[in-house]
């Protein structure tokens, strides 16, 4: 099929505005699926991702449709994923496409994500055809949703289709749309005939190793083909390529505006990586495509086996998760209170949520997490800098001379009943405000400025609690800036409890250093001496708390027949010491820290 | 094989059931008493060959034994009596309001010379909680009775951390047996909340508190009260007049084999531990049937030594530290980490090789026992 004929596009939009609901529909309409194939929701098909309605992994499609003008076009969409942790690979294949659909909810309106994903789209010169679906709702208010269109996206109004996914209304002039204004594949790029192809996913499939999706920009891909990876100079031989329809489906070329797939005798999905160029080993391109950038995890956590037993297995189930999922990163650790673990890196929360879950599900893993931390750059007296994900490795106070950390910057929309809340859970993150938009008469739109270590935990609960659901928020990763930030210690007897150590803002420290330290005495059990539960910032104490010894714990009778009782109870204590973490002269039960860790 | 110096005799009958009790116990109901001393006899008669000659103590528990009548502990001791010498220890235990002058006398005559009397308090509002059937008077009655009937040997249980109890109470308590009664031993006995009992869900209800302060205070009393007045604080529970203490309870704790008869005894002969069967009507019919057989191995005999030694005022030698399994050298064992740490703590004092409690350390001896394990 000739360029000229070929669209890519993706759907935009905010979680549940029927992303999915219309791909479906889509694929349903060109037929591209048989209707005993389909089940409800077809593109997210992992687990996870149906369970969560959420897409993590991209899902293209290559779709034929017979348009009005009586002739039939390539339609490729490239279902993205919605989150903002994965908003490289996002950036990625809106860089594959020449349009995108913008999906509004006709009830709900412009949603945080919904502008999140506008700015995404304009730094990819795509053209946007926005959608507002769920017409057919009772509450669609679609003269509203409009208005805010133009108000605040700066689209006109009569741009925009009505339609619902769900009743099947305007499905037909969705694809019209598509064909009349996304525009086919520039064929400027296609002057010089060397190969390019940006990757824009790759996925580990047991049986024929790792698949690349790819966009083809410029030469063609043959099976037998010899190609390179730009970024890291290896070669490789093509083994097959294919496009999505959805299922991939071989074919004997891929050809420029091409989206596909291809496989060739690569071993690891960490020799593919996300927004890389492939070129050919004959006639190389001279540069690669723009865009391409490593992925940096920017969350930490330790990640731990509650049983000490199933830490071959962990490593074993991390190593298979990695295969498919680049982003993830892991490095053996080990802590005095939680024994021998990884050192984890997720590009965001909800991936770090996803791994831990497919850990447990997946590999039937019990595991448990540290608090989550990000990375810091620090500058130290000497003049070095260093960066640092794990508070154990922070240089001494003495020696740094400025600490920075990330920032996001972040889209939050609120119902204006709310603006004085949301300011203040703004101002209580450390957050910075920026601008304050009226979208209409009942919402406004606050960009701040927030250190991502102060959003990782709980901001986003918050916010939903605090304008009963109404409220929503998307961000993007913004510059590092300097902060006052220290590391926390916490003390049992003296001793650092490793898997507690926080880096926090000084104005914090206090705070959090009482409130794990109350949280600890409330798990640790009575010793025959008394425990000194302390929360130090470079070798100041700023909070503490003790555990009184035991003052009696005595059997009152032990004769003849109580004997054997009496040992079991000893021979029982003696097996449940030896899953006790000893800190200083303490004996804790691992589930104590277990404890304290889930519940924070 | 060595002979058995130790015999223990279960006697499971009470007039009435105390709701904080878990020993194995029942109303006398329509049993034929007969049958079931019949049944002892013919149980003594199948495992005497392990006993030795004379038996150095003998021990009649319960249940309440004193609620047998003259009669059948007449038909009882006609049995018991050839392994019994003038030097033998023959222990009954007995409820206040459970005999008369007259059976106290025959208890005398028969052969039993140290009487343990479950007092538990003298004070009507404690007795009440505890739901006993006897008031603190019906005991010193009991006591006199004892000692008119010549027994020169008494000891008087008392318990404390009773809810309600205060300290004022528990030394009204004490001063009525130092001062009043003047027996020659006392068991004193921290309520506990046993599996099983009403007592441990009235607990869990909240209903009966505990309070660990409370209680080290009132044990600390009465070891000081009682120490005072002379008595020797020979073990956890047990205060004894020089040359008083019980020969029965110390062949327990120093690892002796024992035989036990009646429903719901232990025996513990040549390394094997079994009980009888906890049920009075199916032990008249077969009285050797056993239960909860046990080989004990030598490291179960280390741990069961740490738990009752370390109670004891003899102390526990220090190589019972060491696991059967890996051996160690003693001075290993004095810088490891719980005896070292312990030590400073004073909890525990080390004298010629062997670890005694201090009076802190008697007042936690379980996890002070659960640390040297
Ligand atoms: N009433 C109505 N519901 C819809 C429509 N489109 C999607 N939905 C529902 O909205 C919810 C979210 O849809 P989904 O496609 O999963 O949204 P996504 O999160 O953007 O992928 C689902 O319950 C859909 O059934 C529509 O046009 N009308
Ligand atoms: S009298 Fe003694 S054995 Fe009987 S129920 Fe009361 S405490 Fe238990
Ligand atoms: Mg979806």
């Amino acid at each position: 099929m000739s360029i000229e004929l070929t669209r890519n596009f993706s759907i935009i939009a905010h979680i549940d505005h029927g992303k999915t609901t219309l791909s479906d529909r889509l694929l349903d309409f060109t037929q591209t699926v048989a209707k005993r194939d389909q089940q409800a929701q077809l593109l997210d098909s992992m687990d996870l991702e149906r369970e969560r309605g959420i897409t993590i992994k991209s899902h293209p499609v290559c779709m034929e449709y017979p348009a009005k003008d009586g002739v039939t076009y390539q339609l490729n969409l490239l279902d993205t994923p919605g989150h903002v942790d994965f908003a490289y690979e996002v950036s990625r294949s809106l860089a594959a496409c020449e349009g995108a659909l913008l999906l509004i909810d006709a009830a709900q309106g412009v949603e945080a994500q919904t502008v999140a994903n506008i700015h995404l789209a304009n730094e990819q010169n795509l053209r946007v055809i926005p959608v507002i679906n769920k017409i057919d709702l009772p509450s669609a208010d679609v003269p509203a949703v409009l208005k805010q269109l133009e108000d605040i996206l700066q689209i006109p109004a009569e741009e925009a289709i009505q339609a619902s996914a769900k009743e099947g209304i305007g499905i037909e002039e969705i694809l019209e749309a598509v064909v009349a204004r996304v525009p086919p594949p520039s064929t400027a790029e296609f002057e010089n005939d060397s190969l390019r192809a940006s990757v824009f996913d790759s996925i580990f499939d047991t049986y024929r190793g790792v698949v690349s999706y790819v966009r083809m920009m410029s030469g063609t891909i043959n099976p037998r083909d010899g190609i390179r990876m730009m970024s890291t100079g290896k070669t490789y031989e093509i083994k097959e390529c294919g496009v999505f329809t959805p299922k991939q489906t071989k074919r004997d070329q891929l050809n420029p505006g091409d989206v596909g797939y291809i496989i060739a005798n690569v071993k690891s999905s960490s020799d593919v990586k996300i927004g890389d160029t492939i070129t050919g080993t004959i006639r190389p391109a001279a540069r690669p495509l723009p865009g391409f950038k490593e992925i940096q995890p920017m969350v930490f956590s330790g990640i731990y086996p509650v049983s000490t037993d199933d830490l071959e297995q962990l490593k074993l189930g991390m190593g298979k998760l990695q295969i498919n999922d680049a982003a993830f990163t892991f490095q053996a650790e080990s802590s005095a209170a939680l024994g021998f673990g990884f050192r984890c890196g997720f590009l965001g929360l909800l991936h770090m949520e996803i791994v831990q879950e497919r850990l447990r599900r997946e590999f039937n893993m019990d595991v448990i997490s540290t608090y989550p931390g990000v990375i810091y750059k620090i500058t130290k007296t000497d003049g070095e800098d260093v960066e640092v994900d794990n508070p154990s490795f922070l240089p001494e106070p003495q020696e740094i001379e400025t600490i920075q950390e990330p920032m996001v910057r972040a889209y939050i929309m609120t119902p204006n009943d709310y603006i004085g809340d949301m300011m203040k859970l703004v101002a209580e993150k450390r957050g910075e405000l920026e601008n304050t938009e009226t979208l209409d008469g009942t919402r406004v739109l606050l960009t701040c400025l927030l250190p991502l270590n102060e959003i990782l935990v709980d901001f986003n609960d918050k916010l939903k609690s605090m304008t009963r659901g109404y409220g929503s928020m998307d961000y993007e990763h913004a510059e590092y800036r300097p902060a006052n930030l220290v590391k926390l210690d916490m003390m049992i007897s003296g001793e650092p409890v490793d898997a507690f150590s926080v880096i926090v803002h000084r104005d914090k420290a206090e705070f959090r250093g009482r409130h794990l330290a109350k949280k600890l005495k409330e798990v640790i059990p009575q010793q025959l001496f008394t425990v000194a539960i302390q929360a130090m910032i470079g070798g100041k104490i700023i909070a503490r708390e003790s555990i009184t010894a035991l003052r009696k714990n005595v059997t009152a009778k032990c004769y003849g027949g109580d004997i054997s009782r009496k040992r079991k109870l000893l021979e029982k204590q003696k097996e449940g010491k030896k899953r006790m973490k000893s800190i200083g002269k303490v004996n804790i039960p691992q589930d104590a820290f277990i404890k304290v860790l889930k519940n924070d | 094989m060595s002979p058995v110096f130790h015999c223990y005799i279960h006697i499971p009958f009470c007039h009435h059931i105390c709701p904080y009790c878990a020993f194995y116990k029942h109303k006398p109901g329509k049993l034929a008493n007969d049958a079931f001393i019949a049944a002892i006899l013919s149980q003594l008669d199948a495992e005497k060959s392990v006993l030795a000659e004379k038996l150095d103590t003998l021990y009649l528990g319960g249940g309440t034994p004193s609620l047998l009548s003259s009669v059948h502990l007449e038909t009882l001791f006609r049995g018991l009596r050839p392994f019994i010498s003038p030097e033998t220890e023959v222990t009954l235990e007995a409820n206040p309001a459970t005999f008369d002058l007259k059976k106290a006398r025959i208890m005398r005559e028969i052969g039993i010379n140290r009487i343990s009397l479950g007092v538990q308090s003298f004070q009507t509002g404690i007795l009440k909680t505890l739901g006993r059937d006897h008031s603190g008077e019906d005991a010193k009655i009991a006591f006199e009775i004892l000692r008119e009937a010549g027994f020169m040997n008494i000891s008087i249980d008392l318990m404390f951390s009773i809810p309600g109890q205060t300290e004022s109470l528990w030394q009204e308590d004490l001063d009525i047996v130092t001062s009043e009664l003047k027996p020659e031993h006392v068991s004193s006995y921290n309520l506990t909340y046993e599996e099983d009992t009403e007592f441990l869900k009235r607990h869990e209800s909240g209903e009966l508190d505990e309070n660990e302060d409370r209680d080290a205070n009132l044990f600390y009393q009465a070891i000081d009260h009682l120490e005072a007045a002379g008595f020797g604080h020979y073990e956890i529970s047990n205060y004894g007049q020089s040359g008083f203490e019980s020969r029965h309870n110390r062949a327990y704790w120093t690892g002796k084999d024992y035989l036990g008869l009646g429903p719901g005894a232990v025996s513990t002969i040549h390394g094997i531990r079994a009980k009888t069967l906890p049920d009075t009507a199916r032990f008249v019919e077969s009285p050797t049937l056993k239960t909860e057989h046990e080989t004990l191995t030598e490291e179960d005999r280390r741990i069961e030594a740490i738990a009752m030694q370390l109670r004891t005022r003899e102390g526990l030698r220090i190589n019972r530290v060491c696991s059967t399994n890996e051996p160690c050298s003693i001075e290993t064992v004095l810088r490891s980490n719980p005896i070292e740490s312990m030590t400073q703590q004073g909890l525990i004092e080390i004298r010629d090789e062997r670890i005694f409690l201090t009076r802190e350390g008697k007042a936690l001896a379980d996890p002070i026992a659960s640390a040297l394990i």
